[in-house]
């Protein structure tokens, strides 16, 4: 009996840790950025709204996948001209590509910087023509044309 | 009904036969630990969580003063037919939103509250609360909230009302 009493003390430990980890995870702060600058727009998961806000789930690793499309993701309006830092960008733009987009991201991927963002964070003159010309080149590589 | 007797007659006989008082009573306790205990498992809590935390409620919901209209700009759906969670009959909640945060005076905790526009028909007019915490100028469009949200949905442009959802705690991991 002192034994059976032992074992269900052990299994209420173990089950008060598993709750106790359970609650002490939040999200990450690149995913609060997220819902406080992008998701407002782009919805919750990535959906966007054809033909007026561009889709990132399923979508948006494309662009990674044809030369300049990296630079893009950094110089669309939403991105540039947003009121986060460099680095809270990066980490952003690297949780966007990670949970939206994993399996159209390049097999040679590697995350955005803070000095990458910094280089290159300046919004385009006229994002319609730049985003066509990269959809373009990613129908001639193969890859279904995207995207609203 | 004597068979009726008999049946019952044996069926408590066996039980009795087979079982002692204090192996009932032992049954019964572990049964009502093991249902007090239930609600304690990871996978229940996990599966509560992806729901947003409910905040502490206090205060009117048809004044400005709300704690969750802090940054609202527009009619208050609540005065309208609807509540700060829900359209009004005959008007389609708009997915694209106004987000901001909010510090809840219960708990003194931050939540980011999401403004849904209520679309599809024409103002309501009543309760317009101005209240712009974080709100920036429309040159800055991304976090301006002049912006009549109805325009970026799939429905209609007409404008009705404003919710005050709550999406969350606005706190991030360290």
């Amino acid at each position: 009996m002192g034994r059976h009493i032992f074992h269900q003390f052990i299994c209420s430990i173990a089950l008060l840790i598993c709750c106790w980890t359970v609650q002490a995870e939040g999200m990450s702060s690149a995913h609060l950025n997220y819902i406080l600058h992008c998701q407002g727009c782009h919805l919750s998961d990535g959906a966007g709204t054809p033909g007026k806000i561009p889709a990132l789930r399923q979508e948006v690793g494309r662009f990674l996948q044809v030369e300049g499309g990296r630079e893009f993701l950094i110089q669309v309006p939403g991105t540039a001209q947003s009121a986060l830092s460099d680095n809270e960008v990066a980490g952003v733009l690297n949780w966007i590509l990670d949970n939206f987009s994993p399996a159209e991201l390049p097999a040679d991927f590697v995350p955005y910087t803070t000095e990458e963002i910094t280089r290159h964070r300046q919004p385009l003159a006229n994002v319609a023509t730049v985003r066509k010309g990269l959809v373009a080149q990613l129908s001639t590589t193969g890859t279904n044309a995207l995207l609203e | 009904m004597k068979w009726l007797d008999k049946f019952s007659e044996n069926s408590a006989r066996s039980v009795a036969r087979q079982s002692s008082r204090r192996s009932f009573i032992a049954r019964i306790g572990t049964l009502m630990v093991g249902t007090a205990a239930v609600p304690l498992l990871p996978v229940a809590r996990a599966s509560n969580s992806s729901r947003p935390p409910a905040p502490g409620e206090s205060g009117d919901p048809e004044s400005c003063d709300y704690w969750r209209y802090c940054a609202i700009d527009g009619f208050l759906c609540d005065c309208c037919g609807g509540s700060y969670n829900t359209c009004p009959p005959g008007t389609t909640v708009s997915p694209v939103t106004w987000i901001g945060t909010c510090n809840n005076p219960l708990d003194g905790k931050d939540y980011i509250i999401s403004y849904n526009d209520c679309c599809g028909k024409s103002s309501c007019g009543r309760c317009l609360c101005n209240t712009n915490k974080g709100d920036r100028p429309v040159y800055q469009p991304f976090l301006s909230n002049d912006i009549n949200w109805c325009a970026g949905s799939t429905v209609d442009v007409a404008y009705n009302c404003s919710t005050a959802v709550v999406l969350g705690l606005a706190v991030a991991e360290s």
